[in-house]
């Protein structure tokens, strides 16, 4: 299926289509596997993990209290320094504004270092649609870049390929001899993008904090790119959502022990770039401009209400995606959306609409693998069952926007809440199902079901297709306690 | 040619005895150990001369012939002593072209076994970069023992850029195998001198 | 001890003896039990599927119910139905009276394995069964209810029992309530990770106290065939062979 005709209301198509396919299988074993012992020996290392990440969230929710104010003082400084910062309502606009900053500079091409962000407002598109040239300059987003997708995590966007499926790219769309050797491919990108970051007059970057104390931005990563991207550039343009900011530069450090540890098992990554406005001599090395584009894109929406306001608190770590049983089964690319996994599967409908992402908030066991792992504690079941009771009654949603539910789940939700909330009707309706099962028990449970069954009774279709159901006893235990106690 | 320090001025002024605490031992240790658990290679010396020889060494073992400098006053010295060519304030094109990048570090945290480079002391941001091998050469009492000392200390103002280095360039991007030197240097050499 | 059972819908309806069990375990460990004939399903279903209306109703029905203040615990072999009680009181974000009653029935009502371990203070109820088994951690138990500790120090007192862990026990069956049906191949899939690691472990039988878990992981094991059983805490803890 084409990476193009994914979008979230085709989750269960894509979910299927995910599962049978076994290179994938391999990939996301991978990922699951090595996640679990990086973040256990990362986590080994600091005194206070849990302590560490109640103070991250104390942080994020106050600053989310407050997030007027601390905008207002990381724009404040920041253009004290030399920054212009630019606010977009919305995805359209800010690539407008991008768009415009590079023009103005008569550059055809932009490096550019991976940013969510600007994924989730299609940036790449809009820069190519009006003829400049986005490149990519993140290993893994090069990688996808070559062949055409969008990214399936959001730590490691090519984790869905194998090294055999990057070599044959590589040797389709590079021209080398073919190779799994990691090194040689490495160099061979690591080239070729030296020659584009050779005459990169505009560089693109994401941001990952935003601090109101000094009006510095904070962008980390492994491989040198963002410093590249930022620093050979005349012009520097940092893309970031309103959620990013926080109070004060100390605070970097809880968030410096958090993020790489639940990202990648690492203590730090290998680089941080802290950058403050422009800088102060002419003639120093870097940008002489500095462009922080500060999108809302329906950031404030979710800050209106308690629950929902948590989402924002998301420092991008994918801990939850390599966590998540669900995530594990069908990848990144299954949810349609440019945030995967569970915390995909709750910022998506807030971010791009609930009619258009349905079937996400149900994506999930609600095991609560992701709340365990999530370095600011965001309780995300719930928040899905937050959404899922939105989506029962359309509430929180516009009119426009009110997707529809199943009208046949709903009847038979609101038989079963009618009927057992009595006790009359509850033993009643099990008597008849008693009765009903004879018609599909064999030997004391019931098999894999015809396709008539199936089509009056789908949830036994779904079950018996995998699992033998049990039957309903001959005798419930209100029954046996009646004649027992008598 | 063998080095003669008799030839040369002396190279530091006489540091306060109290330099070396047994602080700045522990905090020294942390760092080397925090720098091989990164994959850095790290050197303790007694002396910037010590340095020289070091850096000649690694130069040598390298056989390397296009080194960039940044506009450190020590390196400068270092790189004089030990006799090396040196292009400072590379073009684009010259840095593109060097197999070794040396600079100092404003400071250091052992916990991390990270390097701190501020851009308003020195310029050397493209040359820790560009560069396929980076060496580093800093004073031991530039090293602190936490991140949050550094970020306490930090001033934005005066330094607009602040870059954090800890061990060379990396990427798991494919198949989550490590491949180290992507874009930034794949070998980090770090040379301490000790307090005198 | 006068505890009131909490037997739950499934328990009730499908495996009647784990309900029997359980009242075995408790009158062997001291405690009065009382059944409430009225009660029949925690609302589980309507909450986790966004039918809050529906789970109030249950939700009122079940305080009503259990409300007795001679009861001194409500008991119930179900890790996901007692996380469901203590959940109740998010249902009433406009009734104060409601979400009080809530609170106080909540704080009394425990899961069969935590009530002994942690109320009673026992970890020996005397029983024997002659197995190899391994613990699943039911998902609401292990992360709702912070339950871990006690299922295994009652499991290892268990005479002729040989106790394995296994691996991923702490992670989800795959079950999830309409997610099982809603999403069938991806719970299958999680599923056969889940019976990969009771393989491995080379246990005989897995144990739980989740019905619901039971018959996500019984079903499977049933339909490839294997010989792994499944039992449920209670039925091991009232076995006396």
């Amino acid at each position: 299926m084409s990476d193009i005709n994914r979008t979230p209301e085709t989750f269960d198509q894509n979910a299927r289509a995910a599962l049978a396919d076994p290179v994938l299988h391999i990939a996301l074993r991978n990922l699951a596997d090595s996640f679990v012992v990086r973040r256990r020996n990362a986590i080994a290392s600091v005194d206070d993990w849990e302590g560490l990440r109640e103070r991250a969230r104390a942080i994020k929710e106050n600053t989310m209290l407050h997030l007027d104010e601390h905008l207002e003082r990381f724009t404040e400084n920041a253009e004290k320094a030399g920054a212009t910062v630019h606010w977009a309502l919305d995805g359209n606009e800010a690539c407008e504004i991008i768009v415009e900053l590079v023009r103005a500079k008569n550059a055809r091409m932009v490096v550019k270092a991976k940013s969510m962000t600007g994924e989730e407002i299609h940036l790449n598109e809009a820069l190519e649609k009006c003829g400049i040239e986005p490149v990519e300059t993140d290993l893994g987003e090069w990688i996808i870049q070559l062949a055409g997708e969008t990214p399936s995590h959001i730590v490691v966007p090519a984790i869905h390929k194998t090294k055999k499926q990057i070599a044959d790219l590589f040797v389709e769309k590079v021209g080398i001899e073919k190779t799994e050797n990691v090194d040689v491919l490495t160099q061979t990108a690591r080239k070729i993008l030296r020659e584009r970051f050779a005459q990169a007059q505009v560089g693109i970057s994401g941001v990952n904090f935003a601090i109101a104390e000094t009006g510095t931005i904070l962008i980390l990563e492994n491989e040198g790119n963002i410093r590249l991207t930022t620093s050979l550039t005349k012009t520097h343009i940092a893309v970031m959502g309103i959620e990013k900011v926080i109070p004060k530069f100390a605070d970097l450090d809880v968030f410096l022990k958090l993020l790489p540890r639940s990202g990648t098992g690492q203590r730090l990554t290998a680089y941080q770039s802290l950058i403050t406005g422009t800088k102060k001599d002419a003639n120093d090395i870097g940008p002489d401009e500095l462009h922080i584009v500060m999108l809302d894109n329906r950031r404030s929406r979710m800050l209106a209400h308690p629950v929902t306001r948590q989402s924002l608190a998301c420092i991008r770590c994918g801990a939850c995606l390599n966590a998540c049983p669900v995530y594990q089964q069908v990848g990144g690319h299954a949810y349609g959306s440019v945030y995967p996994g569970p915390i995909g599967a709750v910022i998506t409908p807030q971010l791009f609409g609930l009619s258009k992402s349905k079937q996400l908030p149900y994506a999930s066991s609600l095991c609560g693998a992701c709340r365990d792992v999530c370095p600011v504690k965001i309780d995300i079941p719930e928040l899905l069952l937050h959404l899922r009771a939105e989506i029962v009654d359309g509430s929180a949603t516009g009119p426009n926007e009110r997707p529809t539910r199943k009208l046949g789940e709903s009847i038979a939700f609101r038989a079963y809440s009618r009927m057992w909330s009595r006790s009359g009707m509850y033993s009643f309706s099990m008597r008849v199902a008693r009765t009903m099962q004879t018609f599909v028990a064999r030997d004391g449970k019931i098999g894999k079901v015809g396709s008539l069954i199936s089509r009056l009774v789908p949830p036994l279709g779904a079950w018996t297709a995998w699992r033998d159901a049990p039957v309903v006893a001959s005798k419930s235990f209100r029954e046996m306690w009646r004649d027992k106690e008598k | 040619m063998p080095f003669d320090a008799s030839r040369h001025e002396p190279l530091n002024p006489p540091e306060p005895s109290s330099a070396l605490s047994g602080d700045s031992i522990v905090v020294l240790d942390a760092f080397m150990e925090s720098l091989e658990l990164v994959g850095a290679k790290c050197d303790i010396v007694e002396s910037e001369y010590e340095a020289a020889d070091r850096l000649v060494a690694i130069v040598k073992d390298l056989s390397a012939t296009k080194i960039a400098i940044s506009d450190s006053e020590l390196v400068r010295r270092i790189v004089k002593v030990a006799g090396i060519e040196a292009i400072e304030d590379a073009s684009r094109e010259e840095l593109f072209s060097s197999e070794i990048g040396i600079t100092s570090a404003q400071s250091a945290i052992a916990e991390t076994g990270t390097l701190v480079l501020e851009s308003g002391a020195e310029r050397h941001r493209l040359v820790s970069l560009v560069p396929p091998v980076h060496i580093c050469v800093l004073p031991a009492r530039s090293i602190r023992g936490s991140m949050a000392e550094i970020l306490e200390l930090a001033d934005t103002d005066a330094h607009r850029t602040i870059t954090f280095i800890t061990g060379a360039s990396r990427t798991s991007d494919i198949e989550l195998t490590l491949a180290i030197g992507v874009h930034g240097p794949g070998k980090l050499y770090v040379i301490v001198i000790k307090d005198q | 001890m006068k505890v009131a059972l909490f037997v739950t819908c499934l328990v009730d309806q499908f495996c009647p003896n784990v309900g029997m069990a359980t009242v075995e375990v408790l009158r062997r460990a001291g405690c009065e039990v009382t059944f409430d004939d009225r009660q029949t399903c925690c609302g589980q279903p309507a909450f986790n599927t966004g039918y809050r209306k529906g789970a109030r109703k249950f939700a009122k029905r079940f305080i009503e119910i259990f409300r007795n203040p001679e009861t001194e615990a409500i008991v119930s072999p179900s890790g996901s139905c007692t996380a469901m009680v203590k959940h109740f009181h998010e249902l009433f974000p406009d009734e104060p009276e409601w979400q009080e009653r809530a609170n106080s029935v909540a704080a009394k009502t425990h899961e069969l394995g935590s009530f002994l371990v942690n109320v009673l203070g026992i970890d020996d109820v005397g029983a024997i069964s002659n197995c190899k088994a391994t613990w699943h951690d039911a998902c609401h138990g292990l992360r709702d209810l912070g339950i871990y500790a006690e299922p295994r120090r009652l499991l290892k007192k268990v005479k002729g029992i040989e106790f394995v862990e296994m691996e991923n026990a702490d992670v989800c069956c795959g079950f999830g309530g309409t997610f099982s049906v809603k999403y069938p191949e991806i719970s299958a899939g999680i599923l056969d990770n889940k019976i990969e690691m009771i393989e491995q472990s080379g246990a005989d039988t897995v144990v739980a106290c989740d019905a619901s878990c039971l018959m996500q992981i019984g079903g499977r094991l049933s339909r490839i065939g294997s010989k792994v059983q499944t039992k449920h805490l209670a039925e091991i803890l009232a076995s006396q062979e």
